[in-house]
């Protein structure tokens, strides 16, 4: 079998990627298929050892794709908001007395909505940081900076703007000063190299249903020191078992409960998937895509575009005239071409770029056509045109 | 068998629901029939319609202000349908309405005028209730 496009393609063009990729590849789908068709292999809790240690394998994959180590300190969560979670909760509760934390414009509300639950419990105090074109400088962190500030919470790539930020600087300057840094990739992880061991971060956050081309229902993060964020979840974890105690070793600190064997193994898959393309081949496709499509919609009248210049696969804009989930309407039903529109769950991007309304986003996948990409951008000149301006 | 004039659109399930931002419940709905220009027309009657040229499919929206809003196709049997955040409890019935009137022609348009009018009077009786509160 080739890739699943050529025998199930339903009649629609799909540039929602930046949500949730599709198609996946056919050895993601088929190491899903293989992974049920085995009695899962539990560590400590199964005598059978007929299948794959998918858990390991996948621990292991991870750590080879990010460069970070060791393999025990990636730890498998439902998707990038449950380790989000995970993480600002935890750390709030390790750190015990009231700090002062930061975050971005940027932010999807998986960051937003734990920080603002812990301002609203008096938890924390919040520095909200303004993006200045579409990225965040160290500059405009440091000025937030007090010294009451534990926690930095940041994406790496806009989910509305495709702007990756630079990390690096942001995560030595944290790194030297002792506050707790976390990244949020869930909009960079798989579409570009990204490289732990040279940048220090605090914790890692990624999601498998997007450029890992994994199923829903899988995530992660990866932890540099697991001492500083508390377990928030205690349960069965089929080691330790006489101990009413949750165990602290990792990764089992952070997991409890039966692991989500189909999304690991899918996880596992797509990245074996990417190395096997090569993320450069991927990147450059989507990327050429992404650019095709902005300089076709640049010669649509009536197209405000909020992200020239993109650095993941993502094109924000607006049609003058025509409220953005009616644009999207028309696309799905007349044209058959599925896009988001609405505030991409980030509304203080929205707030910045078009008073808070929402725009449609066109997200692209290395399973994305040129023609597809023409075939939007022929629709979206069509629902322009009809448009009372 | 029945005659024409009894032969209304009918829903045959409701799809999806959602909250959109401005706080509007949207809930998309599969009819047994295809909407119509007919249908169109009558909705003219009660707010503004609007069906652009030059698109794939025959769009339409339709506004009234404090109601509902509707977007479809003349031909499609889907359409969805969105009520207004301030009263959605008294429109919530209003698009079974526009539905229930349109194959009643003009007796139709001005039964419904009347229920219309009544909903509007709860809503002012209602604003009023607001406003008192609020002074």
């Amino acid at each position: 079998m080739e890739h699943p496009r050529q025998d199930t393609q339903p009649p629609f063009i799909y540039l929602n990627n930046a949500a949730t990729t599709w198609p996946k590849p056919a050895e993601v789908l088929w190491e899903v298929a293989d992974c049920l068709r085995l009695p899962l292999h539990e560590p400590g809790r199964t005598t059978g050892t007929g299948s794959q240690d998918y858990l390991s394998a996948a621990r292991e994959a991870l750590a080879g794709f990010f460069h970070a180590g060791p393999p025990e300190h990636f730890v498998f969560t439902q998707n990038a908001t449950d380790s989000l979670n995970l993480l600002i909760h935890g750390f709030a509760k390790k750190t015990g007395t009231p700090f002062h934390a930061i975050t971005t414009e940027l932010e999807h509300n998986s960051v937003l909505r734990p920080l603002t639950a812990l301002k609203q419990d008096g938890v924390i105090t919040l520095s909200v940081v303004p993006f200045r074109d579409t990225t965040v400088s160290l500059a405009a962190i440091k000025k937030a900076i007090c010294p009451e500030t534990r926690l930095v919470v940041m994406t790496h790539g806009s989910n509305v703007l495709g702007s990756v930020q630079d990390i690096r600087p942001i995560a030595e300057y944290l790194h030297a000063n002792n506050i707790f840094f976390i990244v949020d990739g869930a909009q960079t992880a798989g579409h570009i190299p990204i490289d732990l061991s040279d940048i220090p971060v605090g914790a890692f956050v990624f999601t498998g249903h997007k450029a890992l081309f994994s199923i829903p229902g899988i995530g992660g993060f990866f932890i540099a020191d697991p001492d500083t964020v508390a377990v928030t979840r205690q349960g069965g974890t089929g080691t330790d078992s006489k101990t009413l105690a949750h165990p602290s070793e990792m990764p089992m600190r952070f997991e409890a409960g039966t692991h989500n064997y189909p999304g690991i193994a899918s996880l596992y898959a797509g990245i074996r998937f990417i190395r096997k393309t090569g993320q450069d081949t991927l990147e450059k496709k989507t990327m050429d895509l992404t650019r095709t499509f902005i300089r076709e919609l640049i010669q649509i009248p009536g197209i405000t575009i909020y992200n020239e210049n993109p650095g993941l696969p993502v094109v924000s804009f607006n049609i003058a005239g025509i409220d953005n989930h009616e644009a999207g309407f028309i696309l799905a039903r007349a044209y058959h071409i599925i896009m988001r529109t609405g505030l991409h769950c980030a509304p203080l991007v929205h707030n910045r770029i078009d008073d808070g309304k929402g725009c449609v986003r066109a997200s692209f996948s290395y399973f994305t056509t040129g023609e597809e990409c023409r075939a939007a951008t022929d629709a979206i000149r069509e629902v322009a045109e009809s448009a009372d301006r | 068998m029945r005659s024409a004039r009894w032969q209304r659109v009918r829903i045959v399930k409701s799809v999806q629901t959602k909250v959109c931002v401005d706080g509007s419940l949207m809930k998309e709905y599969v009819l047994d029939e295809p909407l119509t220009e007919g249908f169109l027309k009558f909705l003219e009657y009660f707010g503004t319609v609007r069906s652009p040229d030059n698109l794939k499919k025959p769009y339409f929206s339709f506004e009234k202000e404090l109601f509902i809003s509707i977007r479809g196709f003349t031909g499609d049997c889907c359409v969805e349908v969105r009520y207004k955040k301030e009263f959605q409890d008294l429109v919530a019935d209003y698009f079974h309405l526009l539905l229930f009137y349109e194959r009643e022609g003009e007796r139709g348009i001005s039964q419904l005028k009347g229920i219309e009018e009544s909903i509007r009077g709860k809503m002012k009786v209602r604003l009023g209730h607001s406003q008192e509160n609020g002074s």
